[in-house]
């Protein structure tokens, strides 16, 4: 099981961000280092990728404020 | 409509899928160049270029001043040089400034060379209001580019057409527009996205024929016309149609110029009812130019006379209940409906 985490680093400001959608439907098997959510920050867009391959778990639905650092899904292995 | 090739299940949104196709052109074909504002370090105000300066490099991926007229004669001239340059215009509302360009040269080069030059150039823009930006940032003036011959338009309403006909446009040999309403590109900016926009889109490449209009939903009692960001509004008012035991047919005209107007008469034939929308002006707009196909074509087909819901003829409102009140909508469909069977 790995945590989707909105990356520190994934914008320079202390802003909040918006998780505007997940590329996949809950329990999709995703591969390490595809994209599977979009993330808007002010006016930019920035791209989650998967952490992990395995079976992605949504925990944040889409059009929710969320922060650096927040757990926004999990990869569980398959 | 083509049967998707392999769905994935991914949803992407327009902003994204568009992009794919632009992507996927480039690196099949060596002469595709991008230039426009901003193009490179934002990667289009819409997004629409985001990582092709890193892929592509400088030499094909070009940023310019604020000179439409200068960027889109360079495009022309290297399209009649054997290129084949996309055009990224963010603002539709900015187009004037480019008319000679467009309209007498890029737009009739093919025609007036006798075929010896072709004209393999798209444009990108954004059109469409509704998040409170003014009359100058809010038009959709397809119409206007419409009424010209030797311009193709293609207006997406959703991701999977995005990719589609953003691949159409690149392989035509035309001037090809490629206009998404900003509201379902799926910005999360300019507001929350539609749903109906974001659709699953297929990793492989397809290309949508032009000229094919898209029958969202079956009905039989009223045809609702829409392209772009209205067949999402004749989507919903179909669901509110449906509660009062009304049942309307959502048909998208995907693009404008050639316009499908055997899908249209078809539609009309059967139900025997018609509302048009669009958020574009009404005054010698699509909405008219959909009407004249039922007017020439066999206005005994129609029951009852046919409701045109377009923006009124005045310049887009900051005020958000004002641009509300012009703005086409569900409700306002609706009613059209209701009106088409005497309700």
């Amino acid at each position: 099981m790995t945590d989707i985490v909105a990356p520190a680093d994934l914008w320079d400001t202390d802003d909040e961000g918006v998780l505007f959608l997940w590329v996949y439907p809950d329990g999709t098997v995703v591969e390490k280092g595809k994209l599977i959510a979009e993330i808007t920050v002010e006016k930019a867009q920035l791209e989650l990728t998967a952490p992990a391959s395995g079976r992605l778990r949504i925990l944040v639905q889409p059009e929710s404020i969320i922060k650096k650092g927040q757990v926004l899904g999990k990869i569980e292995a398959v | 409509m083509a049967a998707p090739v392999t769905d994935t299940g991914r949803s992407l949104t327009m902003a994204r899928a568009g992009r794919e196709a632009v992507i996927a052109e480039m690196r099949k074909n060596p002469n595709i160049f991008v230039i426009g504002e901003d193009v490179v370090k934002l990667g289009g105000v819409f997004g629409t270029t985001v990582g092709m300066a890193e892929e592509f490099g400088a030499q094909r991926v070009i940023d310019t001043p604020i000179s439409e007229t200068g960027f889109i004669g360079i495009a022309t001239g290297a399209a009649m040089a054997g290129m084949r340059p996309i055009i990224e215009i963010a603002f539709v509302d900015f187009i004037g400034v480019c008319f000679n360009q467009i309209f007498n040269f890029a737009a009739k080069t093919h025609y007036m060379s006798g075929g010896q030059f072709k004209m393999p150039l798209t444009m990108m823009i954004g059109y469409g209001g509704g998040y409170n930006d003014a009359a100058q940032h809010s038009q959709c003036l397809i119409a206007t580019l419409a009424h010209v011959p030797g311009i193709r338009i293609a207006t997406p309403a959703d991701s999977y057409d995005a990719k589609g006909l953003m691949h159409t446009c690149l392989r035509d040999d035309n001037l090809t527009i490629w206009m998404v309403h900003k509201r379902i590109w799926g910005l999360g900016w300019l507001g929350t996205a539609l749903k109906t926009a974001i659709a699953t889109v297929p990793e492989e490449e397809y290309a949508i024929p032009f000229g094919q209009a898209r029958i969202w939903k079956e009905g039989k009692d009223v045809t609702l016309v829409g392209y772009g960001i209205t067949v999402h509004a004749a989507l919903q008012a179909a669901e509110k149609l449906a509660a009062e035991g009304i049942s309307a047919e959502v048909l998208d005209l995907r693009t404008i110029v050639p316009l499908d107007r055997d899908a249209i008469f078809k539609s009309v034939s059967k139900t025997g009812r018609l509302v048009v929308a669009d958020e574009d002006y009404m005054n010698c707009g699509v909405t008219a130019e959909v009407l004249a196909v039922v007017a020439e074509r066999g206005p005994r087909v129609l029951k009852a006379p046919a409701v045109r819901v377009a923006y009124p003829d005045v310049p887009v409102p900051f005020s958000r209940p004002m641009e509300d009140y012009c703005l086409p909508d569900a409700d306002k469909l609706v009613a059209a409906a209701r009106k088409t069977l005497g309700k």
